[in-house]
C-alpha cells in the first residue's frame, strides 16, 4: 500500500479529522480573541495621571499584571497544561479548547494592547478637541486603527494553536493529533509513518485554509484609508 | 472670498463696540503636583470676528491657555465666558463641538474619507447625511479643493498643506462663532505656509470667526494678528496691537522676545497707501525739465517700463522695478533687493506709477511716519 492508497483507504477518517482540528482551533482562538481584545479595550483607553488616582491606574495595573500572566502561561509546556487540566475538565473536547484559549491570550492581548496605545496622539487630540467623548473615541478612532495590528496577533495566534492542537489529543482532544499519536505510538508497523505523514500534511492545510480566511476578513475589515 | 465684502468685516475701527466673544476672568491653572502655575491668574478678552495670536517661549502656558478656553485642559480657578455664557462647567464634549479646534498636520483620521473627517461634528450633532454632504462640498470649496476631486480621498493621499486645509474645514463644518488653532501651520514648509495663511485671511475675511491661535513664529503673529498676547512663563506680559508689541513693547521680557528682527517685521505693517510717495513725471509730461523729480517711460497703457530721468543718479542703469500701492513696505524692499534697484515705483490697479520709493527713505523718511501705519 503506498501513501496515495493509504489515504483514498481513510479518506473519511481523516476528513473529520481535519475538520475536528479546523474547528477546535477556532472556537479556541474565538474564544481567546474575544477575552483578550475586550479586556485590551477595557484597559488601554487612558494614561493615567501620575499625580491623581482614577480608574486609569486600576487599568494599567490590570493591563501589565494581564500581560505578565498570559505571558508566563504561554510559557508552560503544553503537554503539561493539558494535563494540569484533567482532573477539572477531563478528557475531550472541553479540556482541548480550554488549554488551546489560554494558549492563544498573550499573543493577541499584546497585539491589542500595543495596536491601541500607539495610536497617533495628534489624532486622539484632535478627536477629543472636536468633542469625542472617551468611549466613541475608543470604538470610532482608536480600535479601527488598531485593528490591522489586532488581527496579525489573531492570526499568529492561529498559526501556534494548529499545532498545539495536536498535542491536545493526548487528552483526547479532537484533530489530527490522534493520528499522529496512533502513527507514533505504532512506529514501524503498517502505515504507521503514512499516519504521521497525512497528519501533518493535514496540519499545513488547515493553515492555508485560515490563511485565505484572514486574507478575506483583512481585505474586508481594514479600514479603505488605512490599508498597505 | 470676494473683494468687494473684504473691507466691511475685518476693517471695523477697534473698539468700535464689538461684544467681547471669549473672556478669561483670572483663569489660573496648577498642575497636580506642581507648585509653579502653568498660567497664573489671567484675564483676557477676545473681541467677536478677531484674530488673537498667542506666542511665547515654549512653557510658557500659551497653548495651556488655549486649551483651556475649550477645557481640553481644566482650569484650577477662574471662569470662561464664550459670548457671555458662563462654559466653565458645562459639559466638555457638548461646549467642544460648539467650537472649532484645529491642530498640527489637522489630526485628521486616517481611516475617513476627507467628506467623513469634515462631517464628524455635524453627525455628532444629528444633521442629516445629505446636508452633511452638502455642507462638505461647500467647506472644500471654501479652503480651495475641488470637491468632486477630493471628497471621497483618504488622508494620506494628501500633501501636508491639503491636510491642514481640510483641518481646517472640519473646524468650520458646523459653522462655530470660535476657533482655536494650536500652530496650525507649524509643520508645513514655509512656502506653503505662507499661501496657508493668505487664504486663511481671505477665508477669515469670509467668516468672520472669532480665533484664537497659538504660534511661536513672531512673523505668523505679526501678519495674521488682530491682536498679539505675549505669554512668559504663565502670565500675560502684553497683549495689544502687533504694531505696538513692535514698537513699545511693554517690558525687557517683550522687548527681548520681539528681538533684534523687530524693525524688518515692521515693515510688513506698515502699507504703502498711507505713506508721503516721493512725487514722479511720466515722459511726455516732463519732456524738457531736467529738475529734481525722477521721470518714468511709459507704455501705451501708461505703465513704466523704464526710468528717464533720476536726478542724481544714473537711469539707464537702475532697473525698473514696481510695487502695487496695496502693498507694504516689506513688498516694496523685497523688490529692491530683488531687482537690485535701489528705488522702486509704486503703481496704482490700473499699473500707472503714482510714486517713488527711495532705498534712503528706510532709513530716513519712514522713521518719522510712526503714525501713519
Amino acid at each position: 500500500m503506498n501513501f496515495l492508497d493509504y489515504l483514498v483507504t481513510n479518506s473519511q477518517q481523516i476528513l473529520f479529522l481535519t475538520q475536528a482540528h479546523f474547528l477546535v482551533v477556532l472556537i479556541a482562538v474565538g474564544i481567546g480573541s474575544a477575552i483578550s481584545v475586550v479586556l485590551g479595550l477595557a484597559v488601554s483607553s487612558g494614561e493615567p495621571d501620575p499625580r491623581r488616582f482614577s480608574w486609569d491606574w486600576f487599568a494599567t495595573g490590570i493591563r501589565e499584571g494581564g500581560l505578565v500572566f498570559t505571558a508566563a502561561l504561554l510559557t508552560v509546556p503544553s503537554l503539561a497544561l493539558f494535563a494540569l487540566f484533567l482532573p477539572f475538565t477531563g478528557l475531550g473536547v472541553t479540556t482541548a479548547v480550554v488549554v488551546l484559549t489560554i494558549y492563544t491570550l498573550y499573543t493577541v492581548l499584546r497585539n491589542t494592547v500595543a495596536g491601541l496605545t500607539t495610536v497617533d496622539r495628534a489624532v486622539l487630540e484632535s478627536a477629543r478637541g472636536l468633542g469625542y467623548g472617551r468611549l466613541r473615541r475608543l470604538l470610532t478612532i482608536q480600535l479601527p486603527l488598531a485593528w490591522p495590528v489586532i488581527l496579525n496577533g489573531i492570526r499568529v495566534t492561529t498559526l501556534i494553536s494548529i499545532s498545539i492542537a495536536v498535542v491536545g489529543a493526548v487528552v483526547q482532544g479532537p484533530g489530527l493529533g490522534i493520528l499522529l499519536l496512533n502513527g507514533i505510538s505504532r512506529i514501524g508497523a503498517a502505515n504507521s509513518f503514512y499516519q504521521v505523514l497525512a497528519g501533518t500534511l493535514l496540519c499545513l492545510v488547515v493553515a492555508a485554509v485560515f490563511e485565505i480566511f484572514f486574507a478575506i476578513v483583512q481585505r474586508l475589515t481594514i479600514p479603505r484609508g488605512i490599508r498597505v | 472670498m470676494s473683494e468687494t465684502t473684504d473691507q466691511t468685516v475685518v476693517e471695523t475701527p477697534e473698539g468700535a463696540g464689538k461684544p467681547d466673544m471669549i473672556v478669561l476672568e483670572g483663569v489660573e491653572k496648577i498642575y497636580p503636583g506642581s507648585t509653579q502655575p502653568a498660567v497664573s491668574q489671567l484675564d483676557m478678552a477676545i473681541p467677536q470676528g478677531e484674530i488673537v495670536m498667542l506666542i511665547g517661549p515654549s512653557g510658557c502656558g500659551k497653548t495651556t491657555t488655549l486649551k483651556m478656553i475649550n477645557r481640553l485642559i481644566e482650569p484650577t480657578a477662574g471662569r470662561i465666558l464664550l459670548d457671555g455664557k458662563d462654559v466653565t462647567h458645562v459639559n466638555g464634549d457638548q461646549l467642544r463641538r460648539e467650537i472649532g479646534y484645529v491642530i498640527q498636520q489637522g489630526g485628521l483620521f486616517p481611516h475617513f474619507s476627507i467628506a467623513d473627517n469634515i462631517g464628524v461634528v455635524p453627525k455628532m450633532l444629528g444633521w442629516d447625511k445629505q446636508r452633511i454632504r452638502q455642507r462638505a462640498d461647500e467647506l472644500l470649496h471654501l479652503v480651495g479643493l475641488e470637491p468632486s476631486t477630493f471628497r471621497d480621498r483618504y488622508p494620506r493621499q494628501l500633501s501636508g498643506g491639503q491636510q491642514q486645509r481640510v483641518g481646517v474645514a472640519r473646524a468650520l463644518a458646523a459653522d462655530p462663532p470660535v476657533m482655536l488653532m494650536d500652530e496650525p501651520f507649524g509643520a508645513i514648509d514655509p512656502i506653503t505656509r505662507d499661501r496657508l495663511q493668505d487664504e486663511f485671511l481671505d477665508i477669515q475675511r469670509t467668516v468672520g470667526k472669532t480665533i484664537a491661535f497659538v504660534t511661536h513664529d513672531l512673523q505668523e503673529a505679526v501678519k495674521l494678528g488682530d491682536k498679539i498676547a505675549v505669554f512668559a512663563t504663565g502670565r500675560l506680559e502684553q497683549y495689544d496691537s502687533p504694531d505696538t508689541v513692535l514698537t513699545q513693547p511693554a517690558n525687557d521680557f517683550v522687548s527681548d522676545f520681539v528681538g533684534g528682527g523687530a524693525a524688518v517685521r515692521r515693515l510688513s505693517l506698515l502699507e504703502l497707501a498711507h505713506l508721503e510717495l516721493h512725487p514722479v513725471e511720466t515722459d511726455e509730461k516732463a519732456a524738457g525739465s531736467r529738475n529734481g523729480t525722477p521721470v518714468v517711460e511709459v507704455d501705451g497703457s501708461g505703465k513704466p517700463v523704464s526710468w528717464r530721468h533720476l536726478p542724481g543718479g544714473d537711469a539707464a542703469g537702475t532697473a525698473m522695478v514696481t510695487v502695487p500701492i496695496s502693498g507694504t513696505v516689506y513688498d516694496a524692499v523685497d523688490v529692491m533687493l530683488d531687482g537690485c534697484a535701489s528705488l522702486v515705483a509704486v503703481v496704482d490697479e490700473e499699473g500707472r506709477a503714482q510714486g517713488v520709493l527711495h532705498w534712503n527713505d528706510l532709513v530716513g523718511g519712514l522713521r518719522t511716519r510712526k503714525g501713519h501705519a
